[in-house]
C-alpha cells in the first residue's frame, strides 16, 4: 500500500467514527456543559427570558441544605440502592446454586425466574399496585389471615421504600442468577477436581473455590447495577409519587419535579450536577477496587 | 452439580451399603432441590398470575376485601375490549414499535461504523477519541435530561416522534460491545474483502457484519428491550396520544379514571398490561438463546 493510499484509508476509518462521536458529544458532553451554564442562571421554564445570576443556585443548595431535601433524596436513593443490591446479589447467587442443573425442566424454570426482567419497571409498579392495594390487595388479605394485621404498604415511608426495593429485586434477581450461572460455568473444572482429590467437602469447595472465583462476576454486577439502581424513577413516579411526606422521593424524581413541576430548571441543574459528580466518584472508587482486589484467574 | 455426578460414577465404592446410603441421600437432595426450585418459580410467577386473573374479574369482585384467587363470577374477557377502546392502545403499540425501530436503526448504523473505526482504524488519536465513548457509558440520561429537554424544546420537537427518538440515537454500550467483537475478527478476512474490490462499507456489509451476526443480534435485542420498556424519557416528552408509547400509556390508562386509586379500574389496566407484554414474551421465547447468552457475554467482558 502506498503512503498516500494509507492516509486515505485511515481518514475513511476515522470518518466511520464521526457520526457516533458527534451524537455522543451532542447528547452527553454538551448537556453536561449546559448543566453548568443553566445552574448559573435564574431560568424558570414558564418565563420567556432568564439572566445569569452567578452562584445563587449553589448558594441555595448549601444554605438551605436542611430544608431543600437534596441531601435527603440522596440518602433515600442510597438506602434503596444498597438494600436492592444486597438482595439481588445474595439471592441471585443462592438461586444460581439452586437452579444449577442441566435439564429441560430446570431450563424452563430458569426462564420463568428471568421473565420479570423483561417487564418495564413502570409496568411492574402497576402490577404490584394491585397486589399491594391496602384495601383490596391480596397482600393485606394474606397478612391479615396469617398475622392479623393490615400493613400500610405504601402509606408508610419506610415500608414503601422496602416495597420499592422488593419490586425492583423481583425484576432483577433472575438476571443476577443468570450472570452468576454463567460465571460458575466459566470456572475451570481443574479446580474442582483438584479439590476433590484433596478430599474437600462440598460446602468447603463452595466457600473456597466457587465464591472467590465469582468475585469478578460479583464486581461486574455490583458496578453496573449500582448505577442502574441509582437512576430509579418509575417506581417512585407510579407507585408512591415520592410520598408519603417525600419519604420515597429519590434523586431523579426530585430533579424531575424541580424541573417540570416547579419549572425551576436552574435548581434542577444544580442537583443534576451533584448527582453526576456522585456517580463519577463512585465509578472511580469501584474501578480502583476492581484493579487491585479481584482475582481474574477464572 | 455436573461434577458431583461425575464423581459418583467414577469412584466405585467398595462397600455396597455405603454407596446405597449415599445414593439415597443424593436422591433426597435432588428432590429437595426440585421442590425448592418449584416454590421459587411459583413465587416469582405469582405477580404475573395475579395480573392475569385480575384482568378477568368484574369491578365488584376486584374490590372485595378478601380477594378471590380465581374469578368467581366467570371470566370477563370484555375487560380486554375496554382496555383497547378506553385509550388507543394499538396506537401506543405502534408508537412504541416506531420509536424502538428508529432507535435500533440509528444505534446500529452509527454503532457498527464506529465500532469498526475503533477496532480496526489506524488514525491518530484513536484511543483518545475512544475515551469519549467510554466516558459516555458512565453518564446516564437521568443526569443530562434537563439540558436535553431544553435542546429538544429549542428544536420544537416536544411531543413529536423525533423528540422521542433522538436522545436514543446513539449507544456507547453498543459501540463498546461491538468493538470487542470486531477486534476478535481476523484482519485477513477484511483484507480479502478489500482485495475483492469492496469499499469499507461493502466490507462491513458483506464480511464483518455476517461474521459477527450473533453478537449484533444480541446487542440489538438489548436495544429493543430498553426501547420497549423505557419510561423515563417518554414520560418527559409525550404529552398526547400522538406520541404516547406503551409504558407511559399504561400509566395514563390507570390515571384516566382520576387520581383516586379506588376508582381506577385495575382489571382493565391489567388487561392492557397483559396485552402489552405479548410482543415481549414472543420475542423472548423465540430468541431466548441470544438474549440469555448476550447478557452473560456482557458480564464476561
Amino acid at each position: 500500500m502506498t503512503r498516500k493510499k494509507h492516509r486515505r484509508e485511515s481518514t475513511l476509518e476515522f470518518l466511520c467514527t464521526v457520526p457516533a462521536l458527534i451524537l455522543i458529544v451532542v447528547l452527553t458532553y454538551y448537556p453536561i456543559a449546559d448543566l453548568v451554564r443553566i445552574s448559573l442562571t435564574d431560568w424558570n421554564l414558564i418565563k420567556p427570558t432568564y439572566s445569569y445570576v452567578g452562584l445563587k443556585n449553589w448558594q441555595w443548595l448549601v444554605t438551605t441544605i436542611k430544608q431543600n431535601h437534596v441531601l435527603d433524596s440522596f440518602i433515600i436513593t442510597l438506602k434503596y440502592t444498597i438494600g436492592h443490591m444486597l438482595i439481588i446479589l445474595v439471592f441471585g447467587l443462592l438461586l444460581a446454586l439452586l437452579f444449577n442443573r442441566m435439564s429441560k425442566g430446570f431450563a424452563f424454570m430458569r426462564s420463568v425466574v428471568f421473565m420479570p426482567h423483561y417487564i418495564a419497571m413502570s409496568t411492574a409498579a402497576l402490577i404490584f399496585s394491585v397486589i399491594l392495594n391496602e384495601r383490596f390487595g391480596i397482600a393485606n388479605a394474606v397478612a391479615e389471615a396469617v398475622a392479623g394485621v393490615r400493613i400500610p404498604w405504601l402509606s408508610s415511608g419506610s415500608v414503601a421504600l422496602l416495597v420499592m426495593i422488593m419490586i425492583a429485586s423481583w425484576r432483577a434477581v433472575g438476571y443476577d442468577m443468570i450472570i452468576f450461572l454463567s460465571g460458575m460455568q466459566g470456572i475451570s473444572k481443574d479446580y474442582y477436581e483438584a479439590a476433590m482429590l484433596d478430599g474437600a467437602s462440598k460446602p468447603k469447595i463452595l466457600l473456597k473455590i466457587t465464591l472467590p472465583l465469582l468475585a469478578p462476576t460479583t464486581l461486574f454486577l455490583a458496578v453496573t447495577q449500582f448505577i442502574a439502581s441509582m437512576k430509579v424513577y418509575a417506581l417512585a413516579d407510579v407507585l408512591t409519587g415520592g410520598g408519603p411526606y417525600r419519604e420515597t422521593e429519590v434523586i431523579v424524581y426530585m430533579i424531575y419535579e424541580l424541573a417540570f413541576r416547579d419549572f425551576r430548571i436552574d435548581r434542577a441543574a444544580v442537583v443534576s450536577i451533584c448527582f453526576f459528580v456522585f456517580l463519577l466518584i463512585v465509578t472511580k472508587l469501584t474501578m480502583g477496587v476492581s484493579d487491585r482486589k479481584v482475582n481474574y484467574d477464572a | 452439580m455436573m461434577h458431583n455426578r461425575k464423581r459418583t460414577h467414577s469412584s466405585a465404592d467398595p462397600s455396597l451399603a455405603e454407596s446405597k446410603k449415599s445414593a439415597r441421600k443424593k436422591v433426597l437432595l435432588r428432590t429437595a432441590q426440585t421442590i425448592l426450585a418449584l416454590l421459587v418459580v411459583l413465587a416469582m410467577a405469582f405477580p404475573l398470575y395475579w395480573m392475569f386473573i385480575t384482568s378477568l374479574k368484574t369491578d365488584l369482585e376486584m374490590y372485595e376485601v378478601v380477594p378471590t384467587i380465581w374469578p368467581a363470577s366467570g371470566l370477563h374477557w370484555e375487560n380486554y375490549l375496554t382496555a383497547l377502546t378506553r385509550v388507543p392502545l394499538l396506537k401506543y403499540t405502534l408508537n412504541t414499535v416506531v420509536m424502538t425501530f428508529w432507535q435500533l436503526f440509528l444505534q446500529l448504523t452509527t454503532g457498527i461504523l464506529a465500532a469498526y473505526g475503533f477496532a480496526r482504524g489506524r488514525f491518530k488519536f484513536r484511543n483518545t477519541l475512544f475515551v469519549l465513548v467510554l466516558g459516555a457509558l458512565m453518564i446516564p440520561q437521568q443526569v443530562t435530561f434537563v439540558p436535553i429537554y431544553v435542546m429538544i424544546a429549542n428544536l420544537d420537537w416536544i411531543d413529536t416522534m423525533a423528540g422521542l427518538v433522538f436522545p436514543g440515537a446513539v449507544s456507547a454500550y453498543m459501540i463498546f460491545m461491538l468493538r470487542q467483537n470486531f477486534m476478535s475478527v481476523d484482519q485477513s478476512y477484511l483484507d480479502a474483502g478489500r482485495v475483492d474490490g469492496l469499499g469499507i462499507i461493502g466490507t462491513l456489509r458483506h464480511v464483518l457484519v455476517p461474521m459477527c451476526r450473533s453478537s449484533i443480534v444480541t446487542v440489538a435485542l438489548v436495544t429493543i428491550m430498553d426501547g420497549w420498556n423505557n419510561y423515563f424519557w417518554p414520560k418527559i416528552i409525550s404529552k398526547t396520544d400522538a406520541t404516547r408509547v406503551l409504558s407511559v400509556g399504561l400509566v395514563y390508562l390507570k390515571s384516566s379514571w382520576g387520581e383516586n386509586e379506588y376508582v381506577a379500574h385495575y382489571n382493565v389496566v391489567m388487561a392492557a398490561v397483559l396485552l402489552s407484554l405479548i410482543p415481549i414474551v414472543v420475542l423472548f421465547f423465540t430468541n431466548q438463546k441470544y438474549m440469555l447468552s448476550g447478557y452473560s457475554k456482557a458480564a464476561m467482558k
